[in-house]
């Protein structure tokens, strides 16, 4: 019987044991899926907000062509600015009515004049937009407000930051858990074959030829929990996948990637086979002393 | 495989169960072990097997004071022991084959090498019948045999048998006997067996150490018949008959 056959042969003789065992492993592995599901559609939300970088800068009523040009000029001096879109008071108008063209009596009511002309800035580098802010709202007698994104991004930030700390506390914690109860499981198992063992070490077999056979038994528990975890959480996520990413539109908050779940899946197995053989080879040192 | 005590002493708590004991077992001996239960005799088998820590005094094998050495070297000396332990130790949950196939895989013996060594001690003992059941299911004479199997099994250098013939029929007791002595002569491997049977004792004209209370009581050497000497008195007494 080789070591492998032999793990199978203690699974089998304890299934209850090798059933929580497993159990512990699949939800440990099931929450870190989830987790990393959940960060990856936070981070894409984030970089959704990041990568498009907007900047909106209302004018004062009168300004003059060349104020305005020159206005503009400024603001393409900037590094990294994409496009400057002049939104001019007609404009502004005609975009009014096509946001209330339900509402025919505000469409009467409100004419261009009324409405202030703006520029919308969009630029690849996020951190000129505080920049252009604070030079523009010193233009007081040009500029009337300023809107950016910046209160958005600072508020998803605190959310990531907060989801992932939660996430990684929680995981630890359930890893660590797992890592216990899988290395006392394996000391029941090594305690119940006591015996065994000690008739093999009688018969002169070394101490790793005993421990082999519970660190493969680790190592297989390790493997079917991250296995059953990991597609799991992809049952899950793909069965919510619709509803969240809708919500969400148009970011794609839970990934249609395959091979980011591929990526995963193999993450999970080596964690999995790499916490299964820790756990076990921890409690065949602490059990195994003869 | 060459086994000597050298003042050796072992003592549970105030309880002496060896004490000074020296004596010397040359390779290819067969020596019995005799001595009334409680003599030390099993204790001489654990302290040679590494079982037990001697309180004081030096245990060689071939030449190597075996509790010097690290784990792993024990490891191999025992490799090179089998052993026919007096409550059998069988694994319970594994089948005889089994037991002896995990005798072969723990000395590296090629997994396509163990069935035909099983087969063949498992015919040695006469237990084919018997291979793919559980030590549960046999009696005390087929377990004595089993536990007989898986020690020869592994061809050692030496052979500690405790009490190998305690729970054996005449005939089985003889058969173990004439197994024990073939491999002692045909492949040099030395023998220590306590045993209690006096006829079996009597009839091998072996080496004999006595233990009582944990201390060599007699240590014989076996008789050197002159076969001359033999034959001329058979001829003598012959003659007079005629």
């Amino acid at each position: 019987m080789n070591p492998t056959q032999n793990a199978w042969h203690h699974i089998r003789r304890s299934p209850i044991q090798s059933l929580v065992a497993v159990l512990v492993m699949t939800i440990s592995f099931l929450s870190l899926n989830l987790f990393v599901i959940v960060s990856n559609g936070m981070s894409d939300v984030l970089k959704y907000f990041e990568t498009k970088p907007e900047i909106t800068i209302f004018l004062k009523d009168g300004l003059d062509k060349t104020t305005v040009e020159n206005l503009q000029q400024e603001l393409t001096s900037y590094p990294g600015i994409r496009e400057i879109k002049f939104i001019s008071k007609d404009k502004a108008l005609s975009l009014y009515k096509e946001q209330n063209k339900n509402n025919p009596i505000l469409t009467e009511m409100v004419t261009a004049s009324i409405l202030p002309a703006s520029f919308e800035v969009s630029v690849s580098n996020p951190t000129v937009l505080e920049q252009i802010s604070q030079n523009f709202s010193a233009k007081k007698d040009q500029v009337d407000e300023i809107i950016y994104q910046k209160d958005i991004i600072k508020s998803l930030l605190n959310w990531t930051d907060i989801i992932r700390k939660v996430g990684i506390i929680s995981v630890s914690v359930s890893t660590l858990i797992t890592f216990l109860i899988i290395s006392v499981i394996i000391g029941m198992k090594i305690t119940n074959r006591k015996e065994e063992i000690s008739i093999s070490r009688l018969l002169g077999a070394s101490n790793f030829y005993v421990k082999k056979p519970f660190l493969i038994e680790g190592i297989i528990y390790g493997l079917t929990g991250g296995f059953v975890g990991a597609l799991s959480a992809f049952g899950l996520s793909q069965f919510f996948a619709k509803s969240i990413n809708h919500f969400f539109s148009p970011i794609t908050f839970i990934s249609t990637n395959i091979s980011f779940y591929i990526y995963l899946l193999g993450l999970s197995l080596a964690l999995g086979s790499m916490i299964g053989f820790l756990a076990s080879w921890l409690g065949a040192k602490r059990y195994i002393k003869f | 495989m060459n086994v000597v005590f050298k003042n050796v002493s072992k003592h549970f708590g105030v309880i002496n169960a060896l004490n000074d004991v020296s004596f010397e077992i040359k390779s290819g001996d067969f020596v019995f072990l005799v001595g009334p239960s409680g003599a030390g005799k099993s204790s001489i088998l654990k302290l040679v097997l590494h079982q037990y820590h001697p309180s004081s005094g030096h245990i060689y094998l071939d030449g190597e004071d075996i509790f010097l050495h690290h784990k792993s070297i024990v490891d191999k000396l025992r490799r090179n022991i089998g052993v026919i332990f007096q409550d059998y130790q069988l694994i319970a949950d594994k089948t005889i084959e089994e037991n002896i196939a995990l005798a072969l895989d723990i000395n590296g013996v090629p997994a396509s090498e163990i069935p035909a060594r099983v087969e063949k001690v498992i015919n040695q003992v006469n237990l084919n019948s018997r291979r793919h059941l559980f030590p549960s299911q046999l009696s005390g004479g087929e377990l004595q045999r089993s536990a007989l199997a898986r020690a020869l099994a592994v061809e050692p250098k030496l052979i500690l048998a405790d009490e190998p013939t305690g729970n054996l029929d005449p005939e089985n007791s003889w058969m173990l006997i004439k197994l024990l002595t073939d491999i002692n002569s045909q492949n040099g491997t030395t023998i220590i067996m306590t045993t209690h049977n006096m006829d079996i004792i009597q009839s091998l004209n072996k080496r004999i150490i006595a233990v009582k209370n944990g201390a060599i009581a007699t240590d014989s050497q076996p008789v050197v018949v002159d076969i001359v000497k033999v034959e001329k008195t058979k001829f003598k007494k012959k003659l007079k008959r005629k």
